[in-house]
């Protein structure tokens, strides 16, 4: 943090201060009017006979032996408490105005409007003709989502840490889900298919380094050419392979793998133990990632390239080197991301991540180039996504089309509402001229 | 002279084997030399051919001839599709008939170059500002739904009618670009996730427009504008008879063309445009209002954007519909690869808008007559800029001299600028 300001004319702290109170102020207020609106249309809109149910048992009921009561609550009551809470964090942050956490807050704001659209949603009397909300369903769908979300800003945490933008997750998405399904629908083995994901990441990332790392090249623009050039590639072979050959795409999805035992536990059981093997593999990365960049002296190293690639050549770190090997590790993390696209998704389409990948930049963003952070990011992207896709079940009175647009409005907001309060490792981005 | 021996040293200059333009021909060639190679290993029958080599005396003959045919079959219906067609050529010379269809690829060439001469400029000035606009497709995507619906609700004549057209284009592609302008400009938002965010609202909304609004052409049920009214149509220039589809959206570009040459070269606010591109500290420094200069580039950027996809729909289809400017081969995206094979520069962006419209025009010809996929073409225009943007990789492939004064173009500031 120290190395920062010293390296940019950046304004005197005393500025910093003032203006980043004032956008907190400005983040409390909309907060405020967040909850206003829940409070007005989620709220007042239902009349005062209406209630909506929740429920929490999985829609497979057969691994169940337990069963949570279903909960009727009163659609009027519930939101209006729910726009109470937004309201007094909103006034929080605008009174208090805290130096951290206040995109968190933010954050949670967010998911209780989207909990408050969902009551509001399923209501009956209402148009709705499901009246209840499965809980844990919604929590299972999010959380294949936020999964992806979260390879790729795993992805973006390891190349940006190392001072090298990877803007090319989408990509690497696409062509992890190619190798993947062929892979997968040949092999019948999902291992083999989130090696072959990892190799595809990895050499585009190898791509993205050669040509940032060694030429020079403007990584932003080197990041999207490869995106639509690896975008139409998997476009053309679709149409030459996978179309004469179906057997090469029959897009298997990867099957559940209960944890014995934890996996009973109500609602947290199916969420977080009853998932495919990626799910797995994704927890144990975010841990390895985390302590890897935080806790070892590698992570020590990569810091110090992404911040001050100068000073870290000085003491003896070989920063193209680094930059390489984070480059590539992150490409790959991100194909597999790709291929647990592909496992939970099926059958490859061209274009199917439908940015997805963007959004995971997004989220790594959001979540402060942090692993942690990008979960927790991550997790409101990924509720955001699968409500999106899975409103229209209840008969809600938008197009679905409207409805679609919902999770990169939400990313548009939250990147919007966060500079400031966010920093970028310093030399993330800018090429290193070894001298 | 000294006139004389001064463009002497600018032509050798221009022609020597480190010049933009030098590169660009090495990177089409290595661009298409890639497509061949994908070609091949696609493609079933070349495959076989080279599986079964060792099969007879004459079989690695037999390889080398269906790999060459197939190719050359590929490369020339892109060639005869976009350009010209040398028999057909000789044939409208020798009888004089035929003309027209003789000189419809280059009409179909310059019809898609057109609107992408509009965007790329749009993008171009933007690059030159240090803002990377992928937006464009979005924009334009806006523009022509702004466009469309001036032009089918409201009836008047023609003189009126285009006009207004394309400036509800252009109102459209701004309000697109206003929003990353201001959110750069007011919240420092990057502009990258910003407008690629904004690409699939406008499309999601694109869709919604077509299939549930007053935009949806009346008595259908499929995702269909309405037909724009002819008086608003950009004609064709040689007459609708004539089945060239080449029209006066020409006119359109040219004057962009002229514009973005006046702006970037002569006009006060292009300098404090490229000052601010080439070092915003300065730029600030020197007192320019560098917030002003970020929403007006979005306002001139999204507005060629915008205008570029009215003039897309006022000059082929006349409707747009929910495929509109749809993927990776979408105007807006080639756009970002044509400025940057331009090197965002007025003439350099047309030279390079003939060359992706050609590539783009032949590639549909190329998936009509031979089956390759149409993708093949934007995989050559991504790799072509690939190497233009990588100038020094080009030198070392083929061992160029390198002049002294060679440095990075374009240097990322990352997402703390």
């Amino acid at each position: 943090m120290e190395l920062v300001s010293v390296a940019s004319a950046t304004p005197t702290s005393t500025e910093v201060t003032a203006a980043a109170s004032g956008r907190t102020r400005a983040v409390g207020a909309i907060m405020i009017a967040i909850g206003l609106f829940t409070g007005l249309v989620f709220a007042m809109g239902a009349s005062s006979a209406a209630h909506s149910g929740l429920t929490f048992n999985p829609v497979n009921l057969s691994n169940a032996p337990w069963h949570v009561g279903d909960l009727t609550v009163v659609t009027r009551w519930v939101n209006a408490v729910i726009a109470l809470l937004m309201v007094v964090l909103g006034l929080e942050v605008i009174i208090r105005s805290p130096r951290r956490a206040v995109m968190v807050r933010f954050g949670v704001v967010a998911v209780l409007f989207l909990f408050a659209l969902l009551f509001w949603v399923v209501r009956t009397p209402g148009p709705s003709p499901v009246p209840v909300i499965n809980f844990t369903a919604v929590l299972i769908g999010s959380s294949e989502v936020a999964m992806v979300l979260i390879f790729g800003a795993l992805s973006g945490v390891m190349c940006e840490r190392s001072g090298v933008v990877n803007i090319a997750i989408e990509g690497q998405f696409i062509g992890g889900a190619f190798i993947g399904t062929m892979l997968a629908s040949t092999t019948h083995s999902f291992i083999f298919a989130a090696v072959g994901g990892a190799a595809i990441g990895g050499l585009l990332g190898l791509l993205l380094a050669f040509l940032s790392l060694r030429y020079l090249s403007d990584q932003i623009i080197v990041g999207v050419v490869l995106v639509t050039m690896i975008g139409s590639f998997s476009s053309y072979l679709n149409l030459q392979v996978f179309t004469p050959f179906p057997q090469f795409n029959t897009g298997t999805l990867a099957p559940n793998l209960a944890i014995p035992l934890i996996s009973k536990i109500p609602i947290i059981g199916p969420v977080f133990f009853d998932q495919s093997g990626f799910f797995y593999f994704m927890l144990i990365l975010v841990g390895v990632v985390s302590f890897a960049l935080f806790k070892t002296r590698y992570g020590l190293h990569v810091r110090a390239v992404g911040e001050h690639p100068r000073a870290a050549a000085t003491v003896g770190i070989n920063v193209v080197r680094v930059r390489y090997i984070n480059v590539v590790l992150g490409g790959a993390i991100a194909g597999v991301g790709g291929v647990a696209f592909m496992a939970s998704q099926g059958q490859f389409q061209p274009g199917y991540t439908s940015g997805l990948g963007y959004i995971a930049l997004a989220a790594m963003i959001f979540g402060r180039w942090r692993p942690s952070g990008a979960v927790v990011a991550s997790v409101l992207f990924g509720l955001s996504v699968y409500l999106s896709q899975n409103l229209q079940t209840y008969n809600v009175p938008v197009s679905t089309y409207i409805l679609n647009m919902f999770p990169y409005i939400i990313t548009i907001a939250v990147v919007s509402g966060l500079i400031g309060r966010v920093r970028a490792p310093a030399a993330d981005g800018i090429p290193y001229h070894r001298e | 002279m000294p006139d004389t021996t001064s463009r002497m040293v600018t032509l050798r200059r221009r022609f020597s084997s480190t010049s933009p333009i030098v590169i660009a021909f090495i990177a089409l060639i290595l661009g298409l030399v890639l497509g061949a190679l994908i070609i091949i290993f696609t493609t079933p029958v070349i495959l076989n051919a080279w599986r079964d080599i060792f099969h007879s005396w004459s079989s690695p003959w037999h390889a080398v001839k269906v790999t060459a045919d197939n190719v050359g079959a590929a490369y020339r219906s892109m060639f005869t599709g976009s350009i010209i067609d040398p028999p057909g050529l000789w044939h409208s010379i020798t009888t004089g008939k035929g003309w027209n269809a003789t000189m419809t690829p280059i009409s179909e060439t310059l019809t898609y170059a057109t609107p992408l001469i509009i965007a790329s400029m749009g993008v171009g000035i933007a690059f030159q500002t240090g803002i990377f606009n992928i937006g464009a497709n979005g924009q334009a995507v806006l523009g022509g739904m702004a466009g469309v619906a001036i032009a089918s609700m409201l009836h008047m004549p023609t003189i009126i009618h285009i006009p207004l057209t394309l400036l509800a284009g252009l109102a459209g592609g701004m309000v697109a670009g206003a929003v990353p302008g201001l959110l750069k400009a007011y919240t420092g938002a990057h502009e990258v996730i910003v407008t690629i965010m904004l690409n699939y609202v406008i499309y999601a909304f694109l869709l919604f427009a077509v299939t549930s609004t007053f935009l949806q052409q009346p008595g259908q049920q499929n995702d269909i504008s309405r037909m724009m009214d002819p008086s608003s149509q950009l004609a064709p220039i040689f007459g609708v008879a004539s089945g060239l589809r080449v029209s006066y959206g020409i006119v359109v570009a040219a004057a962009v063309v002229v514009f973005a040459w006046w702006f970037l070269d002569r006009s006060s606010l292009g300098f404090d445009f490229r000052v601010t591109g080439a070092n915003p500290t300065a730029a600030r420094a020197s007192g320019i209002n560098s917030r002003a200069i970020m929403v007006l580039v979005f306002l001139i950027s999204g507005g060629l954007a915008g205008l570029a996809g009215i003039v897309q729909a006022a000059s082929t289809t006349h409707f747009i519909d929910g495929g509109f400017l749809i993927g990776n081969a979408g105007i807006g995206f080639t756009a970002i690869t044509v400025a940057l094979l331009g090197r965002n520069r007025p003439m350099g962006i047309v030279w390079a808008s003939l060359l992706f419209a050609a590539l783009g025009v032949g590639g549909r010809s190329m998936q009509a007559s031979t089956g390759i996929p149409l993708d093949l073409a934007t995989i050559i225009q991504s790799a072509v800029v690939l190497f233009v943007a990588t100038p020094v990789l080009v030198k070392e492939i083929f061992r160029l001299r390198t002049s002294p004064t060679t440095t990075v173009q374009l240097a990322t500031k990352g997402w703390n600028s």
